[in-house]
């Protein structure tokens, strides 16, 4: 069951890692650049840590990893088309979905053995708080001002939503 | 559990006093029928043992006293669920056969109610004793007895009841295995599995320790290799019996586990720490290596399997050239786009486009 855990939650780490590298692929250059590099150099911190943590658990990373690279980077490349609040609305719908997943996971791990499990769970309420912080940050920088942030928020949450499920087991 | 429908045609009560009563009866349905699985899935659980590893089979032990306690229970009432007390009945049946011969099993499990009374945490420490043996010791014990004679038997049924009969046992406890054959090569194989373990983590150890020198991965790599392999010489003759054995399809799944526990724990002990695709493609090259040496393995009649071992060391050097091509690939490839792109600008420079007027 930890498994399953650490191998999503470095399978979405890896994915949000390559969301920023698409947004910045098209937005590097322009006023919200530093911002964006600033959460994902965040991000890259969250992977790095999570790498560790798999390779000390010997546990299996999901066979997904080539298609989260690819996904990733498209949906972080196509928001960021749609201007700087297209990509805002992107980390604020990536964000939400972790932040809810994370708090489930938190929930699981102080039903089942709280003591075993604090360093794990100190670990994940940390990226908890900075993943809520970058959902802020979206919010502020006007993400809601999309058109058709609904709708957009949505379908980015379902396929977080599939990519968590099939992380956790593939 | 006892289930409990209560159907009430005319109810002088309210809709929603009878609705709920339907809920509570759905409830209490549910719980009988997870509880019934539960136990279904115990007495699946142990109809097929094949682990050794001994932290395992205790939390196993801990599953079977809990098992039988819950099925006296639902023995005891009237409308329990007989699918499930017929699975772990008949390991029952199984014990009272062999009472005569088996005292000590006998007494195990003609006696539940002592064992029912007690916590599993006493539990356990009571089947650290010699008297309370649970099944899958039992099983394991006669397994491993019954190795000795395979090389006259062959991994068969007929090893199993040699090997009881050495234990003083019936050889009518062959009952035991549903999958004999299969059961028998399997629990060979996770043994071999454990005993190489053991021995690459006293390797870490002494390399820890700096007692020992740290080995190159291909070295390392076909030192496990040629390790693991050597312990199935005993059995040479037999062993393409055993491999057809595995191949069935109801052991695959159990075979294809023990395989690839196998390749990770030598890849996690030479070094290996990666959590991307290389984790999948190193496991993939080395159970390449390992079955296709085996294959060689089973054919081979040179003095001390030397043959085998040469095209272990062939093998790996295949890979090691494959991942050094790889790599000089890349790096041409990166210094071909410099220089085109050096190329690129310098026309540019010459065509006057770089200027800025």
């Amino acid at each position: 069951m930890v498994h399953r855990i650490l191998r999503v939650d470095h399978a979405g780490e890896f994915g949000a890692n390559r969301i920023y590298a698409g947004q910045m692929a098209v937005l590097g250059r322009s006023k919200i650049g530093p911002l964006i590099q600033q959460m994902w150099d965040q991000e890259k911190k969250h992977l790095a840590k999570f790498n560790e943590i798999l390779s000390e658990n010997r546990v299996r990373p999901t066979a997904l990893l080539p298609f989260w690279n690819i996904a990733g980077f498209v949906l972080g490349a196509s928001t960021a088309l749609l201007g700087k609040e297209g990509a805002m609305a992107c980390t604020v719908a990536v964000e939400e979905s972790i932040s809810e997943h994370y708090n489930s996971q938190i929930r699981v791990l102080m039903e089942k053995d709280p003591e075993r499990y604090t360093e794990l769970l100190q670990v994940i309420k940390e990226f908890r708080d900075d993943e809520m912080e970058h959902h802020d940050t979206g919010l502020e920088h006007d993400a809601e001002s999309v058109p058709g942030f609904w709708l957009l928020k949505n379908v980015i949450q379902l396929g977080c939503k599939a990519a968590i499920s099939i992380s956790e087991r593939v | 559990m006892y289930v409990n429908f209560r159907y009430q045609a005319e109810s002088p009560k309210s809709d929603v006093a009878r609705r709920l009563s339907v809920l509570l009866d759905m409830a209490t349905l549910l719980r009988g029928l997870r509880a019934a699985g539960a136990l279904r899935g115990l007495g699946g659980v142990l109809a097929a043992p094949t682990a050794t590893n001994p932290q395992f089979c205790r939390l196993r032990r801990g599953f079977y006293c809990a098992a039988l306690r819950l099925q006296d229970e639902s023995k005891s009432d009237k409308a329990s669920s007989s699918s499930s007390s017929s699975s772990s009945t008949s390991y029952h049946e199984h014990y009272q056969a062999h009472s005569a011969q088996q005292d000590t099993a006998g007494q195990h499990h003609s006696d539940p109610a002592a064992e029912g009374t007690s916590s599993s945490a006493d539990g356990q420490s009571e089947y650290q004793d010699e008297e309370y043996e649970s099944e899958e010791q039992l099983q394991a014990r006669i397994l491993t007895a019954a190795l000795e004679f395979v090389p006259l038997h062959g991994w068969s049924m007929e090893a199993i009841a040699a090997g009881a009969e050495s234990l003083g046992l019936s050889s009518a406890s062959t009952g035991m295995f549903i999958n004999g054959s299969g059961e028998l090569v399997l629990h060979f194989i996770a043994d071999c599995n454990t005993k190489l373990t053991e021995i690459l983590a006293e390797q870490h150890n002494q390399v820890q320790l700096g007692q020992a020198e740290k080995k190159k991965t291909s070295e390392f790599l076909r030192d496990a290799v040629e390790t693991r392999l050597r312990m199935y010489i005993p059995y040479i003759e037999t062993w393409p019996q055993a491999m057809s054995i595995l191949l069935l399809p109801h052991n695959i799944p159990d075979s294809l586990k023990h395989l690839s526990n196998l390749v990770d724990d030598i890849w996690y002990y030479a070094g290996d720490r990666s959590t991307d695709m290389n984790w999948y493609t190193k496991r993939a090259v080395l159970t390449g290596i390992y079955n296709t040496t085996e294959l060689v393995m089973v054919q081979d009649s040179s003095p001390d399997f030397q043959d085998t071992w040469a095209f272990l060391d062939n093998r790996i050097q295949d890979v090691v050239n494959m991942a050094t091509t790889a790599k000089q690939v890349q790096s041409t490839g990166e210094a071909v786009v410099q220089g085109l792109m050096g190329a690129a600008v310098t026309l540019k420079n010459l065509a006057g486009l770089n200027q800025r007027r």
